[in-house]
């Protein structure tokens, strides 16, 4: 049996945009996340969170630290659970991590035992069969074929025939990070989470690998959810935003959805997005409003520290 | 005359000494100490021409000659026309190493489940909660405390003495693995997950394999409390063994045995350690020590 991961592509696959249908892939309802917090405190880091986010959407998560993206992410992926409300992919409530979701976290994404082709291998290996499964002769074929399959990936992800032997600890971030979207690319996943996946880079790898994401995203339309932190990133890649943050002074501070629009920097084109004199504008207005919520939010997380800390 | 080395050097801490001066450092605290017992056993035997408590070169090369080729005490004489194999293959030295190599072997298998025991603890978290606290706990109990029980349980044959080695060395083993596996970064983890892995493979491909160099490394610290369990073990009770005959040889002041069978103890010990170090290296070209 050949794997689903295994499909003979050499290159990714294309679907032409308008042929993605658009259902919602990912669905949050009414989500809320609280945090014991010292002697009998509860901290709310999330609060009636309602968000849906349709397949082959390219969805940018924007915020300040501490304001909750990151923990949007991992409801996604079922690693964290709501305290309250529910979260579907592709339809399905998520009660565990799996395969429907991809992740690509800012590091540590690359088993370091495993060379660059034996990370990518990692997931379709899984796929394809178990533990005894990997004692037959339609195995090694299969791993001969994945072999191929991989290197094509990571040749297109820019890598040279010779960092594929490499381990990670070998690689530069830049690489890692190619590797580590290679290998969650190659799995097919409907949804792709990437948390923070390009901060720890130095600008012109970043530039770079944004380019190499965004004409993946374009060739193979998986939905994508981008946690970041860096407005002008969001605005280059997504096709939606999401900025989260507090909505009026006075409320406790818990993060909602502050914004959630079409990317109003989308209509220009990709390659000329960064210089455009609009996109710096629209870049401002976001950091503007990014800035507004996040000083509410700082003052009011300090003058609830301070009552705790009275009681 | 330039021996390229400042004086100043000896207590700096940028110092750069070359490789020479590093290989030939290495070995100066073994001639020091080889040249001061050479002084203290001349000076007795000034004193005392048949002293035996520090023998001089041409005793310890009798001890080494009586211990190497020739049968224990308890044994049967060899035949005088014996080769020189049989006189090894039957040799006291022989025969000690055999016995109380045996039983290092056994435990260090036996450690195996504990190993996984570590593992099961970090990544499953019913098991965690089931043995964490209990191992925590077994592991302050002194194990040489148990040897009564050990000896009612298991009698005073080998299992005694090699449970000994396996309780004396399990629990600390249990946690550091525990704590190796716990310290598998949460990325990992759920990338796993994300590939189509299962709990097992997670367990087992993931971190038993990142964490296996470290493992390696808390059981090469572990040789000596294993030597060391082995050893009160066969004071004992025992009758063979190499603690067996050091024990023996002190009644009867064999020094000239005892250094050479203390020697080849630590000799072991040293290329049991060097070969894990070794493998560790060839097997995990990838890891990273911090």
């Amino acid at each position: 049996m050949v794997s689903a991961a295994l499909r003979p592509v050499p290159e990714f696959d294309t679907p032409p945009l308008e042929a993605v249908p658009r259902r919602t892939e990912i669905a949050l309802r009414d989500v809320s996340v609280a945090y014991p917090c010292g002697r009998s405190g509860i901290k709310t880091v999330l609060s009636g969170i309602n968000l849906e986010i349709a397949a082959g959407e390219f969805v940018a998560v924007l915020g300040e630290t501490g304001c909750g993206k990151s923990t949007m992410l991992r409801l996604i992926l079922g690693e964290e659970f709501p305290t309250s409300g529910s979260v579907a992919v592709d339809g399905k409530p998520v009660r565990r991590i799996d395969a429907r979701c991809g992740y690509v976290p800012q590091k540590y994404s690359l088993f370091p035992d495993r060379t660059v082709t034996g990370n990518v291998m990692y997931g379709p290996e899984n796929a394809h069969s178990r533990m005894i499964g990997r004692l037959r002769p339609s195995y090694w074929r299969f791993r001969r074929q994945l072999r191929v399959k991989a290197e094509s990936y990571l040749k297109r992800m820019g890598l040279r025939p010779q960092d594929l032997t490499k381990y990670p600890h070998q690689l530069s971030g830049g690489m890692q990070q190619r590797v580590a979207i290679a290998q969650a690319l190659l799995m097919h996943p409907p949804v792709l989470l990437m948390d923070e996946a390009f901060s720890a880079l130095d600008p012109s790898t970043r530039a770079s690998l944004q380019e190499q994401l965004h004409s993946i995203w374009l060739e193979t339309r998986p939905t994508v959810v981008f946690v970041t932190h860096n407005t002008a990133e969001a605005l280059i890649l997504c096709t939606r935003l999401i900025l989260l943050g507090r909505h009026t002074e006075g409320q406790p501070a818990r993060s909602n959805i502050l914004l959630n629009a079409e990317n109003p920097a989308s209509h220009i084109p990709f390659a000329r997005r960064a210089q455009c004199p609009e996109f710096h504008r629209i870049q401002d207005e976001v950091k503007q409003l990014a800035f507004e919520s996040s000083s509410m939010f700082q003052g009011e997380e300090r003058a609830e520290a301070m009552s705790a800390e009275a009681r | 005359m330039n021996l390229g080395i400042h004086p100043g050097d000896l207590v700096s801490i940028q110092a750069r000494p070359n490789r020479l001066w590093t290989q030939s450092m290495s070995w100066v605290l073994f001639i020091v100490g080889v040249a001061l017992y050479a002084q203290f056993s001349a000076s007795r035997h000034k004193e005392n021409p048949e002293d035996r408590v520090v023998p001089s070169a041409h005793q310890l090369v009798e001890g080494i000659k009586t211990s190497a080729l020739q049968p224990a005490e308890e044994d049967d004489a060899l035949d005088p026309g014996a080769s020189l194999y049989q006189r090894l293959h039957h040799s006291m030295l022989w025969k000690d190493t055999v016995a109380s190599g045996m039983r290092f072997v056994w435990a260090l298998l036996l450690l195996v489940p504990a190993i996984l025991l570590g593992l099961h603890m970090a990544v499953f978290p019913y098991a965690g909660a089931v043995f964490l606290r209990f191992v925590l706990f077994f592991d302050k109990i002194v194990a040489l405390s148990l040897l009564p029980i050990l000896f009612i349980v298991f009698g005073i044959e080998e299992w005694s003495k090699i449970m000994l080695m396996v309780i004396g060395v399990a629990p600390t083993l249990i946690l550091d693995t525990y704590n190796n596996a716990r310290s598998v970064h949460r990325e990992q983890i759920v990338k796993a997950f994300t590939l189509k892995s299962s709990n097992f493979d997670v367990a087992y491909r993931v971190v038993l394999k990142q964490i296996l160099p470290q493992i390696i490394n808390s059981l090469r610290l572990s040789l000596k409390p294993l030597a060391l369990f082995l050893f009160s073990g066969e004071m004992i009770a025992s009758s063979d063994g190499l603690a067996y005959r050091i024990g023996m040889m002190r009644r009867h002041m064999g020094m000239d045995i005892i250094l050479p069978y203390l020697f080849w103890v630590a000799l072991l010990l040293f290329l049991a350690d060097a070969l894990l170090r070794i493998a560790n290296r060839r097997l995990h070209p990838w890891y990273q020590p911090l």
